[in-house]
């Protein structure tokens, strides 16, 4: 019955995973990228990689916008490479940077993004949803990308820019409260995204370990987060998503 | 999920019958003859007449023993429902045999206590939806505690199913009990609901059904997300299709 399952895994082959162009062929990662192929730099100091070739449409839903610079997370760039659609160079040179450093640098965590992320971002990515580390903006046009020890936004940690005066301590807070974390928020297909006015998410995923959430948790997230909240589930490839609701059952006549 | 009526007229014969006007009409009934509910060690046996054996099951209170008893029915009654119609209702009496109680209401809660030490949890969230006019029944056939319908189960589904959490209880929580819990619930068109109940249960107070008042009752309801259901595919995008993806 289980090797029958493989359809609803989430890491079913590259065929499901992709947000293809109008005018682009069909085809499976596997065989390597494509003839332009998109490019970005990695930036170790940043933990992101800042975009240099821009190829096909998938760019309105993927990475933030900088000074009119692109930047995409760990989890865009590695997702494209698998897909095909990006190719990672090194900080020094034009070497590509092959899947195995990529897939190590999700396992280091020092990036923002842990596997268990990686992998639900990977799924949704590939239904077609459109997925942003919650609490850093899509597009800024004054804020620079700096290091995280800078003055401007740390997005690495996925802070809000809105509380950027005492942000370690809010973390650190956090941190106490509750094991459970916000990490993207989602947004249903839509081929008129704009990263200008995204609108509000149609959830946030949210990540509680390897327990579900304490009703603690949720409430302390409820209470920062207007949006609907999905708690994520991976295991053994397979991505599940739980709502968790507060309701008042209706007296009834 | 929208209620399910069981048939055409369904509704419109709720409406016309609202649970709490049946409630009141079987406490007056009951009160009127002074019914004594006898207490053993897992139910309260009460016995009615035809008459009040009807309001009991448009209540949905109990089960109706059959017996060749003529005159009287008698119906089995579970200690929530027994302790509901007792201290809620205040419409029964209740006698445990053998032995003589000298304040009905709290040697019958010391009782029921000793028997099943979840009880005051239990019948917390037991009153708190019975209050808000809600049907309850036992859910072990669907392995939760409660199913709760919003009117009598010959005219609709039951909505919810009904799990019962403390602070102290250790249910779901694991995710493979959410996964179970959900699957299942969902299996029958339910939606899980877990009623917390919040208090401290260690107190010495608890030998007073009055410490229920100082507990308060958190509804929450868990389902499962679909992400294969739900897109609104208005994109120009060429995708895939995944109509081979199983829906839950």
């Amino acid at each position: 019955m289980e090797e029958k399952d493989w359809e609803a895994s989430s890491s079913s082959e590259n065929e499901t995973g992709f947000a293809l162009d109008d005018d682009e062929e069909f085809h499976s990662g596997g065989s390597g990228p494509r003839v332009g192929s998109s490019k970005a730099r990695w930036i170790a100091e940043l933990g992101m990689a800042e975009v240099e070739v821009k190829r096909g449409k998938l760019w309105t839903t993927t990475g933030i916008i900088r000074s009119g610079k692109t930047y995409c997370f760990i989890e865009e760039a590695l997702y494209l490479s698998e897909i095909g659609e990006l190719q990672i160079l090194g900080n020094e040179d034009d070497i590509v940077i092959p899947l195995k450093d990529l897939y190590e640098k999700i396992a280091e965590e020092k990036s923002g993004c842990c596997w268990e992320n990686y992998e639900v971002y990977k799924y949704l990515k590939g239904l077609g949803y459109i997925l942003g580390r919650h609490g850093v903006s899509w597009t800024s046009k004054d804020a620079a990308i700096t290091t995280p020890s800078g003055e401007q936004e740390s997005v690495c940690t996925g802070e809000c820019p809105e509380d950027k005066d005492d942000t370690v301590t809010k973390l650190l807070g956090d941190m106490h409260i509750s094991d459970a974390r916000s990490v993207f928020d989602v947004y249903l297909p839509n081929s008129r995204f704009k990263k200008s006015s995204p609108g509000e998410p149609s959830f946030v995923a949210c990540f509680s370990g390897d327990s579900p959430p304490s009703k603690e948790d949720i409430k302390v997230l409820q209470k920062r987060i207007a949006a609907p909240l999905m708690f994520c589930h991976i295991a053994q490839g397979r991505a599940s998503f739980f709502s968790f609701s507060s309701i008042d059952l209706p007296v009834l006549p | 999920m929208a209620p399910r009526w069981k048939w055409k007229g369904a509704e419109a014969k709720a409406l016309g019958e609202p649970i709490s006007k049946s409630v009141s009409e079987l406490q007056l009934a009951l009160a009127k003859t002074e019914s004594l509910g006898s207490l053993s060690s897992c139910n309260v046996l009460l016995a009615v007449d035809t008459e009040q054996a009807e309001l009991i099951d448009r209540c949905c209170f109990g089960r109706l023993v059959l017996s060749a008893d003529k005159v009287k029915k008698w119906i089995q009654l579970t200690f929530e429902e027994a302790f509901f119609l007792l201290y809620n209702l205040k419409c029964i009496k209740i006698s445990l045999p053998g032995r003589y109680l000298e304040d009905e209401v709290a040697d019958t809660w010391l009782y029921m206590k000793s028997k099943r030490p979840n009880f005051p949890m239990f019948f917390k969230a037991y009153s708190h939806l019975r209050s808000k006019n809600w049907v309850l029944r036992s859910g072990l056939q669907y392995g939760v505690d409660f199913v709760a319908y919003r009117h009598h189960p010959s005219l609709v589904h039951s909505e919810y199913s009904v799990l019962v959490q403390s602070s102290d209880s250790d249910r779901l929580r694991v995710w493979s009990d959410i996964h179970c819990a959900v699957r299942l619930s969902g299996s029958v068109a339910k939606t899980l609901l877990t009623l917390y109940v919040n208090g401290n249960f260690k107190e010495e107070d608890l030998n007073l059904p009055v410490c229920l008042e100082k507990y308060t009752v958190e509804e929450q309801t868990i389902s499962r997300w679909s992400p294969e259901l739900s897109r609104e595919d208005d994109t120009k995008i060429s995708k895939p299709t995944v109509s081979h993806l199983k829906t839950v």
